[in-house]
């Protein structure tokens, strides 16, 4: 391999990191929701795409710049999250984690077909911030609409964490996903929490959903069963309820598949990620940051 | 005790980080007798009888069973191997009835030395008289088809401890039997545990109703802090200065 | 009629891989591997009939063998994981399933037609039924004869020790170990059981439809697959089979009058029923009464 094949090919790794990001708040969104439920939320990718779909339709209402489609999208996301809660989760019996599973995959088809329904299936196009920008960096170009993906993702993540570990809310969230009942006798309400936790977690995956929707400058129903499938891979990786493993899980995910795409060709790429993750899964079960295998 | 004991505890620790909750502690229990083995709340008492029956390994020292070394060995095979047990918190198959709670646990070495094809494919009918004499001992006969998610609290007590002498144990493994019962219900259990012990099977016994052990064990082991500190007759583990030592703590501390 | 017959051929497919699923539901598993030993039966079915001009039946047989076999050797290593690493573990391996079949070209010449798989177009010319004068009501038939011989073993082995050995792994494991029960045993067995099923499964799917492709084993299949069973109800076989009528049938077919509103209920209906019913449709509560309605005699004295 001559140099311009590595530079190519570490070119191409590095607009995986920075798209990574968008990974990485996927897959934070589902380790809180875990954290706090202990149930799999498998429309939350979904419910991120229609988020960025809604703020689309804010858009074409109202005149106003395109950073805003992020503001929307955050909100349609929280908003989608707390919907989700109440149809999927409040009125099922906990003890009954099947129920649940099943009911967010109804979520799920739900979400799809309402964005099929209303845009005939058509992928519409999606405003792009800072596509015209490419920084060189000695031989690298990087891209500006993905540093400035990369960028937010940072702030919502930095954010998060304030949330979590500075305030009183992220106190008792972080209660109710260690002890659920003593939090419940200490006089916090889970129900509260949860109804909270959901909502955050909507914000974070709408403004990843229009992350994605601007690195793609497109969007599609077809997005999210993809996307579903690689916050599930992040949030494993990084180890269940580990946010700064979400977090680098998101970006090294974002990075092989770009380097296993240039080796290997778009054809095979999730292949090999498939069976990294699968080896990973089975040998190293509690993550990145787990002490040892995690069998007990 | 010229014969072998069933079960030896060979110099055992159990480490959880820096917490001692079992060091080094040497423990026979001659067959055929009821052991009870008593101790203030956390002084390693749940933690031995989870060592015994393999739910985490050892830190150090070895589980003997019958003369055999049973500490490497998995949960159920230790079962086959004739370690049966309950739990201190109540952990039946709800959604399955009465006697397919016994029916499951038909897993000693001799039963499952018999025809394959009628143990596994056999369906009910054949299990059934065997599991119907031991719900009758335990006064569950009639509730036999009932989901044991639906029993009351002392018919679950019970019915835990029919589940448990289902695999045919040698030793037989009671964890606060005794728990959240009445007068009445503790002196059937009493009488079950006699029984028990009378049909052959030896029985070590983790206990607070101190009325029930001083009653039926024959022998008593005392932990505190994860070390015996005592072993003997009732009579003498309740005239040892160190026993009421750890119960009620030092004189001058008091 | 032939709308009709092709219906009925769907929903016995559907119910087979439903049924491959809940022999691993029963052990408290949720497996999205089905799909992948459904596409694992479907291609080696049809390399079999159409490369090695082998009969139908070995060749389902020996479809439903290598599935079973994949999903033991998967079972090993995934079954160490439990709850949602097990779901993740298992996505990844039904995908890399179909990944693989997406890059897998074997092909041979046959006078002017190339036959067998061929990557992302998939394979086509499945053609044993047509080629053998096969009417659309005898694939039909043989279709629920497999899939009433598949349910009567099934309902015999939930009968026996092994269903409530599998019932009891699935309630609590920790408990299981304790009364001596090997789950590690228990748990892959279930998941090779479900494998053969999925395969033969599979292979009948790859010989009405004629034509399979990679992208018809993904995650919206294996998410059917744990559907049926979940939304039937885990108490016996029926449930599996009453979902499978119900989404293919009511859902997909029965609905298709409301034009494109049909998918916005679809997934309505599942949230809906999952929120009335978490235990499943045909829950034991149900069964219970309809054995009561059915005889009341026996349950009367069994009481």
């Amino acid at each position: 391999m001559d140099l311009l094949d590595l530079i190519d090919a570490v070119q191409s790794v590095a607009d995986g990191v920075l798209f990574g990001a968008t990974y990485s708040l996927l897959g934070i969104g589902f380790t809180l929701i875990f954290g706090v439920m202990h149930k799999i939320n498998l429309s939350y990718a979904a419910a991120s795409i229609g988020a960025a779909y809604a703020s689309l339709l804010v858009m074409s209402v109202v005149q106003a710049p395109a950073v805003l489609a992020f503001v929307a999208a955050a909100a349609a996301g929280g908003v989608i999250g707390g919907l989700v809660y109440l149809v999927g989760f409040r009125f099922i019996p906990l003890a009954n984690p099947l129920a649940t599973l099943m009911s967010t995959v109804g979520l799920l088809l739900l979400i799809d077909e309402i964005i099929v329904h209303a845009t005939d299936g058509v992928p519409l196009s999606y405003p792009a911030l800072f596509s015209d920008v490419i920084v060189q960096v000695g031989p690298f170009g990087l891209r500006g609409d993905l540093m400035f993906v990369f960028a937010l993702g940072c702030v919502c993540m930095v954010l998060l964490l304030l949330l979590l570990y500075r305030t009183r809310l992220g106190l008792a969230t972080r209660a109710v996903s260690q002890q659920p009942t003593a939090s419940l006798l200490c006089g916090i309400s889970t129900t509260r929490v949860n109804v909270l936790t959901f909502v955050i977690t909507g914000v974070v995956g709408g403004i990843a959903g229009a992350m994605t929707g601007a690195a793609i400058g497109m969007l599609s129903p077809l997005l999210s069963l993809p996307l579903t499938v690689k916050g599930l891979i992040v949030t494993v990786i990084g180890g269940l309820g580990s946010i700064p493993g979400a977090i680098i899980a998101g970006l090294i995910v974002g990075g092989l598949e770009n380097a296993f795409q240039f080796f290997r060709g778009v054809s095979e790429r999730d292949l090999y990620i498939m069976l990294l993750l699968f080896a990973f899964l089975v040998f190293r079960p509690g993550g990145i940051f787990a002490k040892s295998s995690g069998r007990d | 005790m010229l014969e072998l004991p069933v079960l030896e505890l060979k110099d055992v620790s159990k480490h959880f980080g820096g917490v001692r909750a079992v060091d080094g502690v040497d423990l026979g229990v001659a067959r055929g007798e009821i052991l009870a083995l008593i101790g203030p709340n956390g002084s390693g008492k749940s933690t031995i009888v989870n060592l015994i029956c393999g739910l985490f390994p050892l830190t150090a020292g070895r589980v003997v069973l019958d003369g055999v070394d049973i500490s490497g060995m998995p949960m159920h095979a230790r079962v086959t191997g004739g370690v049966a047990r309950t739990f201190q918190n109540i952990r039946l198959f709800g959604q399955l009835t009465v006697w397919q709670n016994l029916w499951v646990a038909q897993n000693s070495g001799e039963q499952r030395r018999q025809n394959f094809g009628r143990r596994w494919f056999g369906g009910s009918r054949g299990a059934r008289g065997e599991v119907e004499r031991t719900l009758e001992f335990f006064d569950l006969a009639h509730k036999s088809n009932e989901l044991a998610a639906n029993l009351a609290f002392g018919e679950q007590r019970r019915l835990e401890f029919a589940r448990a002498l289902s695999a045919k144990p040698a030793l037989l493994l009671l964890d606060e039997p005794a728990a959240g019962m009445n007068a009445e219900e503790i002196d059937q259990l009493d009488n079950r545990i006699r029984k028990v012990r009378d049909d052959g099977v030896t029985v070590l016994l983790i206990e607070h109703q101190m009325e029930l052990v001083m009653s039926i064990a024959d022998r008593i082991a005392v932990l505190n802090f994860g070390r015996k500190i005592a072993e003997g007759t009732p009579a003498e583990v309740q005239a040892s200065p160190l026993v009421r030592e750890a119960y009620l703590g030092t004189p001058e501390i008091a | 009629m032939d709308f009709y017959l092709g219906l009925i051929q769907i929903i016995g497919v559907h119910t087979l891989l439903g049924l491959s699923a809940y022999c691993v539901l029963l052990t408290g598993q949720v497996s999205l591997a089905q799909a992948g030993f459904f596409a694992i039966g479907a291609y080696v079915a049809g390399i079999l009939t159409v490369l090695a001009q082998w009969p139908l039946i070995p060749a389902l047989a020996v479809a439903a063998v290598v599935s079973g076999a994949v999903a033991c050797a998967v079972g090993f290593p995934a079954l160490r994981v439990k709850g949602l690493m097990l779901v993740v573990a298992t996505v990844a391996f039904g995908e890399a399933v179909r990944l693989f079949f997406f890059n897998f070209t074997y092909q041979i010449q046959a006078g002017v037609l190339h036959l067998g798989p061929h990557g992302a177009e998939g394979f086509r010319q499945i053609r044993y039924f047509p080629q053998h004068g096969w009417s659309t009501l005898d694939v039909a038939l043989f279709i629920w004869t497999v899939v009433a011989l598949v349910m009567a073993g099934l309902w015999w082995l939930d009968h026996s020790r092994i269903g409530a050995v599998l019932r009891a792994v699935g309630e609590d494991e920790l408990a299981a170990q304790s009364v001596g029960i090997n789950i590690t045993a228990v748990k892959v067995s279930a998941m090779t059981v479900g494998g053969f099923i999925a395969g033969i499964g599979g292979g009948i799917f790859a010989h009405y439809t004629t034509h399979i492709e990679h992208a018809q084993f993904g995650v919206v299949l294996a998410t059917f697959a744990i559907a049926y069973p979940i939304l039937g109800g885990l108490s016996n076989v029926f449930g599996t089979l009453l979902a499978a009528v119900f989404i293919q049938g009511f859902l997909i077919e029965g609905l298709r009058f409301m034009g494109d509103w049909r998918n916005l209920l679809f997934g309505g209906l599942i949230v809906l029923a999952m929120n009335v019913r978490p235990r499943g449709l045909l829950d034991a509560g149900t069964t219970r009464a309809l054995r009561r309605l059915f005889a009341p005699r026996k349950e009367r004295s069994g009481a």
